[in-house]
């Protein structure tokens, strides 16, 4: 997959602030490697929002992870590069890589109350890294902690930088996540599920939030999702994954109304919204365990247009039109809502991989061995 | 009007909030707050709101894991606080429960033949044909496949794992099910599935589904009724489409307007320009756009809910409207709000509780769409009106 190509840049001024290419990311597991990520690639510009949407397991997750140099111990980067203003953090020692990213990159993780320590005030955990990093003084950090909690909208933050995080609300919590990824002013802010734990009137207080917060600082933003709904809502740039790859990439709009994947196509169809209610269509069996990859393309157990060259060719992530890129061999037919042309030969018995999605036999299309424990969650920690 | 199965009046479930070394009773968290409703034989009553707001207590005192601190739940006709113990056990086979979590629900040194026996074997039952041969039937009902009866719950996905859940909830035939967020805890892709199942088991069986769920898509599929409750109570009631498409409830307007929809149409934040402007932005820095409301703050503490209407201190339609008055009362909790005491509230708002009563000047008259607000309306726009 040497030939892959950079997703869509729309031509920003100065270049991207956040450059990967062609990442890898392997586990060591008991039974062998997994490959968690494999061949991702995605440029982050400034002022800009890239949402990137997958199922558990797909990845998406374990990149953030190799990006920050936070991954653990069991896993390693195989190839790729991670560059961030002109310098390739892979290739730096784990502790420099670290110290580029924290004045640079900051992370807000999904779980807040996980995430901030329970025996520390907020103000004292907000300015953590002021204190360590710029020798700021006691006063002069509580002081910063202040107006971070003032930025994110926090109420009456000269009295609330003295309580602890369980005095906080969920949607408060996470406002206090962003705040003290905001306290290094980075460029680039990766949020992982930063509104997954939160309820759909908060979550759109806490979206606008950020949105805020980036335009004002021109920052970019990398908003790790599964939620359809949030990434329509507020990205500009989708790159969308499954089982390590990314299957798509292209601006939001078209993402949604002329999909280039047929995972993309089957993902948007299966959300259940206000249009209809009768029968809704899924996407038959699960996505495939890391350590059991179907031959040829990813998703072809589960696709509804798969045809003989799926079984055995992993197709490649190619731009089927201007600005957009899909791993297809029919992204073209895909985009153009018509189905691949049928194979010449006779089908080997197509209907044997896809039964009925009550049926057991559609999870075994895709796993075909189910001894082995299933990975809950499939992201590794 | 259909048979109703399950009806519940004016239930409430408090919960003591002890302080102090002697444990002394200071107040109560007010979980359920008078709840009524009902659900009719075959059909798919929606349960929505936010955390907090009491909806998984009223599931959990529906299915009799907790007692209500008053009101009577009636499950066909018979009041479950009056029955005797044996009725009570009858009682349990009638109403079962689908949990959220398929992780943690099932036993995980049990096989999913025990898991899904285990009704029969506490309720003392010999299904013809035996244990086994049920199990298998379930299994089989469900979409598993009975050879992997003696598989432990760690050998199947999430979705298959839910799977067995909703089969131990059916082993003893229940009348109905009541499902607390079944399918928040899977991906899109499997979520689906599973609700498909839920549909094609109460066609076969004609089950009745309390249906649990934070996800108003996922709820606006499933359900018939749809019953959005705030704080304890129920807000606004009645048939999926007139709840969705015509939400008189202000709570109900924003919650249905802060949904993230599937519709890069429809943004929440405007989008980026494409080509990047000059560092110093010269138009709106905000990027609110849409017609989304959004709301303030965070729900109130069910310990110490609001006087009167228990939505006012969040409401976006009360300071509109002509009525507002200066809040005489600080709004709660007097620290989350930055104009406390400055909000514009209809008095009537404040002192007193809106009853859930049809209004037939704003919707369809004689349906049984019900709001809770004194000045309810169809949302057009936030006009005020003389």
């Amino acid at each position: 997959m040497s030939a892959v190509a950079s997703p869509p840049s729309d031509a920003g001024a100065g270049g991207p602030l956040l450059e990967v290419t062609d990442l890898a990311v392997e586990f060591r597991a008991p039974d062998g490697v997994v490959r968690a990520v494999d061949g991702l690639s995605y440029r982050v510009e400034a002022g800009r929002t890239l949402a990137i949407v997958g199922e558990s397991g797909s990845g998406k997750s374990v990149s953030s992870l190799a990006v920050l140099g936070l991954l653990p111990d069991t896993a390693r980067v195989t190839r790729g590069s991670v560059r961030l203003a002109g310098t390739d953090l892979l290739t730096l020692s784990r502790k420099a890589h670290r110290a580029q990213c924290g004045d640079q990159v900051a992370m807000v993780f999904q779980d807040a109350l996980a995430a901030l320590n329970p025996v520390h005030t907020v103000g004292y955990q907000l300015t953590e890294a002021l204190r360590a990093r710029q020798g700021l003084s006691r006063g002069d950090a509580r002081r910063r902690a202040v107006e971070l909690l003032d930025m994110v909208k926090v109420p009456n933050a000269q009295a609330r930088v003295k309580e602890y995080p369980h005095q906080f609300s969920g949607g408060m919590r996470q406002r206090v996540m962003i705040a003290s990824a905001l306290a290094m002013d980075p460029d680039v802010l990766i949020a992982d599920e930063p509104t997954t734990a939160l309820d759909v009137t908060v979550q759109a207080q806490v979206l606008r939030l950020l949105a805020e917060i980036q335009a004002e600082r021109r920052m970019g933003l990398v908003l790790i999702t599964h939620d359809l709904g949030v990434v329509a809502g507020v990205a500009d740039d989708v790159t969308v994954m499954y089982a390590g790859r990314a299957v798509e990439q292209a601006p939001v709009v078209p993402t949604y109304t002329t999909p280039a994947h047929p995972y993309t196509r089957a993902l948007l169809r299966s959300i259940p919204s206000a249009s209809g209610t009768g029968r809704l269509p899924v996407i038959p069996g699960r996505p495939p365990s890391p350590a059991a990859m179907p031959s040829g393309c990813p998703f072809h157990p589960r696709c509804d247009a798969v045809r003989d060259v799926c079984r055995t060719e992993v197709p490649p992530l190619a731009a089927p039109a201007e600005g957009r890129m899909s791993a297809c061999h029919f992204a073209a037919d895909i985009m153009a809502g018509v189905e691949p042309p049928p194979d010449d030969a006779a089908k080997p018995s197509d209907g044997g991989e896809r039964r009925d999605s009550r049926s057991l036999g559609s999870d075994n299309a895709t796993i075909p061995t189910f001894d082995g424990p299933d990975n809950r969650g499939g992201d590794h920690g | 009007m259909a048979e109703v199965v399950l009806q519940v009046r004016e239930l409430v479930k408090h919960y003591p909030v002890r302080s102090g070394l002697l444990r002394r009773s200071a107040g109560a968290v007010k979980a359920v707050d008078g709840v009524s409703l009902t659900l009719e034989r075959g059909r798919t009553l929606g349960l929505v709101g936010e955390s907090g707001s009491g909806k998984s207590t009223l599931a959990r005192v529906l299915v009799g894991v907790e007692k209500p601190t008053s009101g009577t739940v009636l499950v066909d006709g018979e009041d479950v606080a009056r029955l005797s113990r044996a009725g009570r056990k009858q009682l349990r086979r009638d109403v079962q429960m689908v949990f959220q979590d398929p992780y943690t629900s099932l036993n995980p040194r049990m096989s999913v033949s025990e898991i899904v026996g285990e009704p029969f074997a506490i309720h003392g039952i010999d299904p013809p044909g035996g244990r086994r041969a049920a199990v298998g039937e379930l299994l089989e009902l469900v979409g598993l496949d009975p050879d992997h009866a003696n598989r432990y719950p760690h050998q199947f996905s999430g979705g298959q794992r839910q799977r067995v859940g909703i089969a131990r909830a059916l082993a003893l035939r229940p009348k109905i099910l009541v499902c607390d967020e079944p399918v928040s805890a899977l991906d899109v892709s499997v979520q689906g599935q599973v609700i498909n199942l839920l549909e094609d088991l109460q066609a076969e069986l004609g089950l009745s589904y309390l249906f649990v769920a934070h996800d108003l898509g996922v709820v606006r599929h499933i359900a018939h009724d749809v019953a959005v409750m705030y704080l304890g109570r129920i807000v606004e009631q009645g048939r999926e489409a007139e709840v969705y498409d015509g939400a008189q409830h202000p709570y109900t307007q924003a919650l249905l307007s802060a949904v993230p929809v599937p519709d890069p149409s429809v943004r929440l934040v405007e989008p980026s320009p494409v080509v990047p402007p000059p560092v110093v932005d010269t138009g709106s820095t905000s990027g609110v756009g849409g017609a989304a409301i959004v709301l303030e703050g965070d729900p109130p503490s069910p310990v110490d809910p609001p006087s009167g209407c228990p939505f006012h201190t969040r409401c976006w339609l009360a300071p509109t409207l002509p009525e507002a008055q200066p809040d005489p009362i600080p709004s709660y909790p007097p620290t989350d709000r930055p104009d406390a005491g400055l909000r514009l509230v209809p008095p009537v708002c404040e002192t007193d509780v809106p009853a859930l009563v049809h209004r037939p000047e704003v919707g369809t008259a004689g349906s049984s769409h019900v709001v809770a607000c004194h000045f309810a309306r169809e949302r057009v726009s936030p006009r005020v009106e003389a």
